[in-house]
């Protein structure tokens, strides 16, 4: 890990003190003022090669090693992602497109996602296609020159910010339903797309639907080849292995919730410190779970099933330890700024939590693919 | 951090692995049972030619992982004999062997064997300890017999440390085996027409051990690098793998049991061994609870070291 993360790292919380309001707690609120922090805050990275540190220099980024986005991925979750949408574009959006994308799908695209200036969604959930993707019925059909694109997205995160759509569609009706899929890269403002966002729990902006009515696509736009894009959403999720470090602003949570109650500490339960205390042990197990899957994914090997097995120890994580938090903070007086800040994170923690176990594939799609490699016949 | 053991490491663990099979593997732990004088001998005529005491754990970072490699092995195949303790033996050649005890009820995995015993307290006083009459028949104590204790001085907290920690690593092995052992049996036995395997309830079971049993893994590796740099929260950081490994071990052995059936508690089964031959390890010194208290009176408000300690103003 080294020097080079432990700078980064301290460069990356001067910025979020900086440039990020005090209880900040992203981008998607009620009020639009976070959202323009976010965009502000992506081009302040963006300004120092920080918002795609991984990519390579010719496309705006460091060529940061595994280690050095782990700790991005850390400090940005950890201080309730201030990238906003963003990190979707970084994560996966831009790399698929470097590998798949023809040259002028690049110079189209990556430049804006290095500057921090384009938000994309992703368009795969369906009504009737959740864990079982591949039964997707929005479809493309030729019709000269373009693509028509007709269909209902369901849960598409931030559609209603979002300039650009990574939309997965089927082209062709095939015996094996994973076959005859294709990936299109849709402007939002494209007309006959409209977006409808849903009232949920999770707070604004999260979830909506999103409707294609005989949508026009030239050719251009698909990224990668026709019927390929079952092969290409499995890159995304590659990209995406290690996946959100849930676990990183668990820490700064329970680590913050002695600092908050001060004297009023040793005065709460010992049971209540006790699940505190073991949280704590559960937040590091996780995080040394994470760390086993970027070791082995920057010696250039891929183990699934460690990957699935961190999902799962880190979305637990999440839960159990909004609910011990929720229960601390039960205890804090809202009689400082800071205690009112402590209150309000851990109940955006709570709300939010309890989406981790389905959001981006549910736990027990991770289960399936880790029993297969445990019950692989040897 | 540790990330993996060194390879010298690794492979002194596998010869280990391979020397214990081939000295009786899982037979090792019934033959001493049904004639326990024989307990003794393993020290001298298994692990001794594997040089297992020669390794000075204290002498270098690589020793050090060799000791944890070599309990990994020991636990895997369940040999009755506490190569944990004898390996973290206090610095100066007064004892053989160290256990951590509980001040109010000592007791260690001791019978049987003719060596000098140091045990130390949590709070770091050390104590000789004689083991003594009373523990049950082997079969329902594992050899567990209660301590004489007689305070002689001070445990150094890495010394605390070490004791804690090797005894994690001899209960992972035992986890290894007994997620291998359930995998094994659920793809053999058949039910329904089908191997159990094909039965979803029962794969997600068997990925709830195996998440466990990866997470002692790496908090075991965790502690051990705490151990090697000589941090000073290395007991914490020993306290913190052990209470995983406590609960973990419920979690594998409730399942490993639970899919195994009826078969999973004869003495045919390896299972039905290695589950009774984990209890000393899981109790003593300190079973879950009380680990959990231990860890959260020492930590405090402090919390754990990681990436927010000391806590990151908001
Ligand atoms: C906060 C949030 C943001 C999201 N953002 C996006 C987004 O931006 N773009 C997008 O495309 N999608 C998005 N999703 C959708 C997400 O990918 C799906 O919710 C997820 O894949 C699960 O699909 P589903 O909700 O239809 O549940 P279902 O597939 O209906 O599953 C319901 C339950 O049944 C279980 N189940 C299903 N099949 C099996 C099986 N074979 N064996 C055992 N159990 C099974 C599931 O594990 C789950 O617990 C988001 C979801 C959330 C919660």
């Amino acid at each position: 890990m080294g020097a080079q993360v432990a700078d980064l790292r301290a460069r990356l919380r001067e910025l979020v003190r900086s440039e990020v309001p005090e209880g900040y707690l992203g981008a998607f609120s009620d009020d639009p003022a976070d959202l323009e922090v976010a965009q502000r805050f992506c081009r302040t990275l963006a300004d120092e090669q920080l918002l795609c540190v991984a990519w390579p220099p010719e496309w705006g980024g460091r060529g940061a090693s595994p280690w050095e986005q782990t700790a991005v991925r850390e400090e940005m979750w950890a201080h309730h992602e201030p990238r906003g949408a963003q990190y979707m574009g970084v994560n996966w959006v831009g790399p698929t497109i470097m590998r798949h994308g023809t040259a002028e799908q690049q110079s189209r695209h990556l430049p804006g996602i290095a500057r921090g200036e384009v938000i994309w969604c992703q368009g795969f959930s369906e009504p009737d296609a959740g864990s079982d993707l591949a039964s997707l019925r929005t479809a493309a059909r030729r019709d000269g020159e373009v693509w028509r694109v007709s269909g209902q997205k369901i849960w598409t995160s931030y559609a209603t910010v979002a300039q650009w759509c990574f939309l997965l569609a089927r082209t062709s009706s095939e015996e094996k339903k994973q076959r005859g899929l294709t990936i299109f890269l849709v402007p939002m403002s494209a007309p006959g797309i409209v977006v409808r966002p849903i009232q949920t729990m999770l707070g604004p902006h999260h979830l909506n639907e999103v409707f294609f009515d005989d949508v026009a696509v030239p050719d251009a736009d698909v990224l990668g080849g026709v019927g390929d894009g079952w092969n290409v959403v499995q890159e995304v999720l590659s990209f995406e292995r290690v996946g959100i470090a849930r676990y990183a602003r668990c820490e700064r949570l329970l680590q913050w919730a002695p600092v908050v109650l001060a004297e009023r500490w040793a005065g709460l339960g010992e049971d209540l410190r006790g699940r505190w205390a073991r949280m704590l042990v559960h937040a590091r197990r996780a995080r040394l779970l994470a760390y086993r899957v970027v070791d082995t994914q920057s010696r250039g090997q891929v183990r699934p099933a460690d990957a699935a097995a961190y999902r799962i120890a880190v979305t637990r994580l999440d839960q159990e330890s909004a609910e011990v938090l929720v229960e601390i903070a039960g205890s804090v007086a809202p009689d400082t700024p800071e205690a009112r800040r402590f209150c309000r994170a851990v109940e955006d923690h709570c709300r939010y939590s309890a989406a981790a176990t389905v959001a981006s594939g549910s736990v027990e799609m991770q289960r399936i693919l880790m029993s297969r490699s445990l019950l692989a016949p040897r | 951090m540790i990330l993996e053991l060194g390879a010298e490491a690794l492979e002194f663990g596998r010869s280990s692995w391979r020397a214990i099979q081939a000295a009786g593997g899982d037979e090792l732990v019934r033959a001493v049972e049904s004639d326990p004088s024989r307990r003794s001998q393993l020290g001298e005529s298994v692990l001794g030619p594997l040089g297992a005491f020669d390794i000075d754990p204290w002498g270098s970072p690589e020793e050090l992982e060799a000791a944890a490699a070599l309990c990994r092995s020991v636990g895997y195949w369940g040999v009755p004999y506490p190569v944990e303790a004898r390996l973290g033996r206090p610095r100066g050649g007064r004892f053989d062997a160290l256990v951590v005890v509980a001040e109010a009820a000592p007791a260690a995995a001791g019978a049987g064997l003719r060596l000098r015993w140091a045990a130390a307290g949590l709070d770091g006083v050390l104590y000789s300890a004689t083991p003594r009459a009373g523990g049950d028949q082997p079969r329902r104590s594992a050899f567990v017999c209660p301590l004489a204790l007689e305070a002689v001085g001070t445990a150094q907290p890495l010394e605390v440390a070490l004791a804690l920690v090797l005894p994690c690593w001899t209960l992972l092995g035992m986890l290894d085996r007994a997620v291998a052992l359930a995998g094994q049996h659920v793809l053999g036995r058949r039910q329904f027409d089908q191997p159990l395997a094909s039965f979803q309830g029962v794969q997600f079971q068997l990925t709830e051990a195996e998440v466990e049993r990866l997470g002692v893994e790496e908090l075991a590796k965790y502690a051990l690098w705490s151990l090697q740099t000589g941090r000073p929260e290395a007991v914490d950081d020993a306290l913190a793998l052990r209470l995983a490994a406590i609960e973990a071990a419920e979690t594998v052995f409730r399942v490993a049991h639970q899919l195994h059936g009826a078969i999973g508690f004869c003495d045919e089964t390896p299972l039905s061994w290695l589950s009774r031959y984990s209890v000393p390890i899981r109790r003593l010194p300190l079973g879950a609870s009380a680990t959990r208290s231990e860890l959260t009176a020492r930590i405090g408000g402090r919390g754990l070291t990681g990436l927010y300690s000391p806590p990151a103003s908001p």
